[in-house]
């Protein structure tokens, strides 16, 4: 028993140095990551290059970001320079830079961005080509009403936004829905149209998996993951849902449907945005894609159609 | 002696006379030829002769020496051979034909000598007061060294050995070695009964495989060491295999076991754990920090981290093979435990003494003081909520009926689960009046399990075992959301009123038989086949309005999903063909290929694996060894986290979804020194079309879960590896124990759609691992137990940098932060000392056992998640979570 007993203190010297050693506080150390040029800017055929400009901040600063007044910004069309643009402030009073010429299809783009005391950036992109989907049909007894409990009617209406060629690769998709209401006024025992509440935005449903596989975006459209059209998915089904109020005597008249085929660019850098999106403590978020050299931010090429469609209704 | 025969079992009746000498007679000398040819064809005859004079005249007639006993051929009968031309070998096979001897020729000698008969002790070997079967115990003869073999799961064993006297000794952890004299002159059935050590049996904190050496030098698997399960420090003193087959080297857990059991760099539902022979879909309570595991219940754990058997199949990473006690035939027994988290109770006894017997067991938690208790440190992940509440449950029960000497039947039974409800409010005050939003959940998730087994020895070679099971795992969540509106004048109004109900499960129904058969002393060969259907519910969920004509827009797309309750069903048979040969005392090659297929949606994938494993046993306990695995895998668990949490969902391969499969190469050396041992072993680990889930943008969260309508194109497929470095030292002998178990390893992954297609850390990398045991026998009724673990902290995602998107003109914004690389950053290391006493002591017939111990005792806040706070103004100022800190460890048990 002696014997024994005689290893109990080396067990709790053991122990006990364990124990003084390896009580500390933890800390963080996060490297310091040197300010760039954040540049923005989606463009499409027929419209002039629109890049927001802003510096990065580092991810504990609580201020707004530094927006910064001088920016050398030049645009370039297949490595040849051909604009330098200008200074423009939006109705909202944001400052962003403007160019004279118009994106052109199928043409490499790109910009250069110097402020100074930081590196410049470059970035490059085109605008890909352009799928449509078939006109878009819609039936008049596909068409169904709920009535909501506060009085008001929604509105539902089958959509079919079906691609009639597929790309063989990168097949990215963005869509966005909009609607026109009327308000109609009684003049002389005929409805018309007194004034109309116009491009509103239209909510949607569809499948479980459909659903599962579009995005919201910090663009006004919805992107549609590339795993969609899977197994030669073709068509995005969607119920548009038109909320209305009849006894303000509102009317649906249309539907916007807009399309947009995406560059790689726009696609992967917006996908990993929203992947970065959720709010899950555990889960992981993806690294953000970045096709902006020495900076931040992306410059991506779209190309787009509008297809507006009457309600029959 | 004579009480030890009676134990053994072994009366033998019939007694033969030992052969003491061999009397050579020189049958003829012909002194003339100095060197004679043997003739190629011999004319001979001779009737009715007795074999002996037989050979005496063949070797006058040829010149040709023979030599041999006369007794050989005492019990044959006069033989008649007339042959022209024929060889020497001929006439000797037709002279010598009815006695069991054989002849070497050299030159113009022959020599006979007799044939070694070959006689099979097999049987059962077990508890000679419970009549518990022993899984693993060692059976050896002493006196024909390297002869020896170990019982397989149901206590079976099969030896070939030569007839004559041997000395046989059995032995197992825990139990006295018996010697048993044994004279063998036939086939002996025998059940060998051992008695358990009385005393404080020896504790052996294993992180080298637990094996006889003398059987064989290092096993592929770790046999878990129960009684060292009761012993070592953890949380709340609740004992737990998962924790103590964490302390094996190559086993990486996440922070405090939440986050699964991640060997080698797999993935945790790449893990087999099979209980009963029932594989276990979720074998964990509360999301990872206890197993379901009963200890009570646990007679036998074993554990592959490679080179597994080809009888393993459908996991690709690692076996875990846990059976259960099958009670006692010959007394009742209680035991009851009482710890800080969990109480439990187990029942056994005969229902017919020695013919059959049950054993039932429950265990229960109080979890709720803890919660208020941790629910008042900030600093800690707490169930916040006015009403919060959990708790887990198991119940085991386990009846086995003896048949007959050769046939038993075991039926097993698990049920256990988990339940969390939580209701909290949140209020949102303006001019209008107030708004307060109720939320109501209540989660529960457990698992089904039962078998039914036949054993049924075939005859005394071969023993088989056929296997009806049932596995089901579920999850199920309920969230019921209510608004209401107080105005400013009084009045209220309900703004939204409805439930959600999120349901999954996995459910299988499966039959196999396996076959043991032992063809020599140096092979044992299985073989078996199984058949599974599957049926898989990835999620579905339903939304209840309370309230008539409740249908917010936001709400309604949920109600959409109602048409994906998707219900999947798939077909997976199984064959194997598994062979373990020891050509020598040295070597032993273990090879067999498993071949399996699986059907779903009219698409089959099939699989071939060969499996595959040398050892060499050097002298003075040295032993080096290689080994080759493929192991394919068709079962996944996905969810949004990634981490095999209860409500990450388990999905089949599908036409999209390929199964994983995983090569293993693994290398090592090892040597067992007195009461020291250490090995070394390296391992590469190639993982192809490894599996991950990517979130949805608007998941529908219900407690965590996550909606899995379209998950088979949300899953991103990949490729992982990982290598590394596994060293073990262990002193197993004497009042002072221990074992250190050090893991040099790196683990990657590379998804095409993640981290822009490059590689990056697995997200339970970690470059060192170390984990020290240590027991002291302070007395016979009292020891002390440390382990102190220490890890690389795990990599973690955190952005640097963020700016904001926004497009010219676009009202839309969004903070984007700047995850330059997943996991690219460390969390601090990870590191916690855990020490416990425990006693034990006899009174009357009454067993107690005491441990008091302390979980994390110098109280570190392993970090479990980091949050970099975005808007603190100062750098690095990050909020981290921890899971367990300083936690008391008691429990008291009591055994009737």
């Amino acid at each position: 028993m002696k014997h024994r007993l005689s290893y109990l203190p080396r067990f709790i010297l053991i122990a006990f140095i364990f124990l003084v050693q390896c009580a500390r506080e933890v800390t963080i150390d996060i490297p310091e990551e040197e300010t760039r040029i954040v540049a923005v800017c989606h463009f499409t055929p027929g419209e002039t290059f629109k890049v927001k400009v802003s510096l990065s901040q580092p991810v504990y600063d609580s201020g707004d970001p530094v927006i910064p007044e001088k920016v050398d910004l030049t645009l370039a069309k297949e490595g040849a320079f051909i604009d330098k643009l200008y200074a423009a402030t939006s109705d909202d009073g944001q400052l962003y830079w403007e160019s004279r010429d118009l994106a052109e299809p199928g043409v490499a783009f790109s910009i250069t961005a110097r402020v100074d005391g930081m590196k410049t950036i470059y970035a490059t992109s085109a605008v890909p080509p352009h799928y449509p989907v078939a006109p878009v049909q819609i039936k008049p007894a596909d068409i169904s009403e709920t009535i909501l409990s506060d009085g008001r009617r929604l509105l539902n209406v089958p959509l079919e936004l079906h691609l009639e060629q597929l790309p063989e690769k990168n097949p990215f998709f963005a869509f966005s829905l909009k609607h026109d209401v009327d308000v109609l006024q009684n003049v002389g025992g005929e409805w018309v149209t007194d004034y109309t509440y116009e491009g509103l935005p239209t909510n949607y449903s569809a499948d479980g998996r459909t659903l599962s596989l579009l995005y919201d975006l910090s663009e006004p459209v919805v992107l549609i993951s590339d795993k969609f059209w899977s197994e030669d998915h073709r068509t995005l089904y969607l119920d548009a849902k038109i909320p209305y109020d009849p006894a303000k005597h509102e009317k649906p008249r249309r539907i916007y449907v807009e399309w947009r085929t995406l560059s790689e660019e726009f696609y992967r850098y917006h996908l990993s945005i929203a992947r970065q999106g959720s709010t899950l403590p555990l889960s992981d978020p993806d690294a953000v894609y970045n096709n902006v050299q020495d900076g931040y931010g992306n410059f991506s090429g779209y190309s787009v159609e509008v297809e507006m469609v009457e309600l029959p209704f | 002696m004579q009480r030890k025969r009676l134990n053994l079992h072994l009366r033998f009746q019939n007694m033969v006379i030992r052969v003491k000498a061999f009397f050579f007679v020189i049958c003829c000398f012909l002194a003339v030829c100095a060197a004679a040819q043997v003739p190629a064809a011999i004319d001979f005859e001779c009737n009715a002769c007795p074999p002996a004079e037989a050979l005496v005249k063949l070797s006058l007639q040829t010149k040709v020496n023979i030599a041999f006993n006369d007794r050989f051929f005492s019990r044959c009968s006069p033989v008649t051979i007339q042959a022209r031309g024929a060889s020497l070998p001929a006439l000797l096979d037709q002279i010598s034909a009815c006695a069991k001897v054989s002849y070497k020729i050299d030159g113009d000698q022959v020599i006979f000598f007799r044939k070694a008969l070959k006689y099979t002790l097999s049987g059962y070997i077990q508890d000679i007061e419970t009549g518990e079967r022993l899984i693993g115990a060692g059976i050896r003869s002493a006196s024909d060294k390297g002869v020896g073999t170990v019982s397989n799961e149901f206590g079976f064993f099969s030896l070939k050995l030569d007839d004559g006297e041997h000395k046989i000794v059995v032995s197992f952890i825990g139990y006295r070695n018996e010697n048993i004299n044994l004279l063998l002159t036939s086939d002996r059935f025998a059940t060998i009964k051992m008695r358990a050590n009385s005393e404080l049996p020896e504790v052996v904190i294993s992180a080298l495989p637990a094996s006889d050496s003398r059987l064989h030098s290092v096993e592929t698997q770790n046999n878990l060491s129960l009684n060292s399960l009761n012993a070592l420090p953890m949380p709340g003193g609740e004992a737990d295999l998962m924790r103590m087959a964490a302390l094996q080297p190559g086993i990486q857990t996440g922070v405090d076991g939440v986050g699964g059991m991640h060997v080698r760099g797999g993935n945790a539902d790449q893990n087999l754990i099979l209980l009963d022979d029932v594989p276990v879909y979720n074998p964990s309570h509360a999301l990872g920090l206890f197993s379901i595991f009963n200890p009570d219940m646990v007679s036998h754990a074993r554990m592959w981290k490679g080179d597994f058997p080809a009888r393993y199949g459908g996991r690709a990473s690692s076996v875990v093979d846990i059976r259960t006690r099958d009670g006692d035939f010959r007394q009742y027994h209680a035991n009851a435990s009482v710890g800080l988290f969990a109480s439990s109770l187990s029942v056994e006894g005969p229902l017919r003494r020695d013919r059959s017997a049950f054993l039932v067991a429950g265990r229960t938690t109080y979890f709720e003081p803890w919660i208020d208790f941790f629910s008042k440190r900030g600093n800690l992940i707490t169930f916040s909520g006015d009403n919060a509440g959990y708790r887990f449950y198991d119940l085991n029960v386990k009846l086995n009926y003896v048949l007959s000497d050769r046939d038993r039947l075991y039926f097993s039974y698990y049920y256990g689960g988990d339940l969390f409800q939580n209701q909290f409010d949140q209020r949102y005050t303006d001019d209008a009046g107030l708004q307060t939003d109720r939320y109501t959940l209540n989660s529960n998730w457990g698992n089904n399990i039962a078998a039914l087994r036949w054993n049924h020895v075939v005859s005394k070679n071969l023993f088989s075992n056929t296997t009806i099971r049932y596995s089901q795992f579920y999850y199920q969540s309920q969230l019921a959301f209510n608004s209401t509106f107080l105005y400013a004048n009084g009045k209220t109004g309900t703004l939204a009123d409805y439930g959600l109900l999120y349901q999954t499960f996995i459910r299988d129904w499966s039959g196999k038989t396996d076959f043991t058969y032992y063809p020599t002393d140096q092979a044992t060969v299985r073989w078996g086949l199984s058949y599974t259907l599957h049926d898989f519910r990835p999620g579905a969920i339903s939304v209840n309005f309370l309230q008539p004509g409740q249908s917010p827009t936001a709400i309604d797309s949920l109600a959409n999903i109602l048409d994906n309750n998707e219900q999947l069903g798939a077909d997976e048979a199984e064959a194997y063909f598994d062979m373990e040969i020891r050509p020598s005392k040295n070597w032993r090659v273990e090879m067999g290929v498993n071949g399996s297929t699986f059907q779903i949606r009219n698409t089959g994938y099939r699989a071939l694996l060969p499996r595959f494993r040398v050892l060499r046993s050097g002298p003075r306990g040295w032993t080096q060894w290689v080994g080759y695995h493929r192991n394919t895998q068709y079962l996944h668990q996905i969810g949004s986290f990634n981490i095999s949490l209860p409500f990450e969902l388990w999905v089949p391969s599908t036409p999209k979804v390929p199964p994983e499969q995983v090569w293993q190469l693994s290398l090592g050396i090892g040597k067992q020194h007195r009461k020291w041992g250490w090995q070394v072993e390296g391992y590469y680990k190639r993982l192809d079309r490894v599996l991950t889930f990517l979130t949805s943008n608007d998941a529908l969260v219900t407690g965590g879960a996550e909606d899995a309508s379209g998950w088979e194109d949300r899953v991103a497929t990949g490729e992982g590896r990982s290598y590394g470095a596994e060293l073990s030292i262990e002193k197993s002998f004497g009042s002072t124990t221990g074992s250190i178990a050090y893991t040099l390893s790196k683990t990657d992954r590379r998804f095409p759609d993640i981290n822009s297609g490059e590689t990056f850390p697995f997200r339970y990398d970690r470059l060192h691992d170390l984990k020290i045991s240590l027991h002291q026998r302070i007395a016979s009724w009292l020891s002390a137990d440390l382990v102190w673990a220490y890890a690389t902290g795990n990599p973690i995602t955190l952005a640097g940098v963020k700016y904001t998107h926004q497009s010219p003109g676009n009202d839309l914004k969004r903070e984007v932060y700047v995850f330059t690389e997943v996991n690219g950053y460390r969390l601090p290391a990870y590191h916690r000392l855990d020490v416990a006493f425990n006693a034990r002591f006899t009174s009357g017939r009454v067993r107690h056992g005491f441990q008091l111990g302390v979980y994390n005792a110098y109280n570190r806040y392993n970090p479990f998640y980091l949050y970099l706070d975005g808007r603190s103004g100062e750098k690095g100022k990050a909020i981290q979570y921890t899971l367990l800190p300083i936690l008391p460890a008691f429990r008291y048990e009591i055994k009737l």
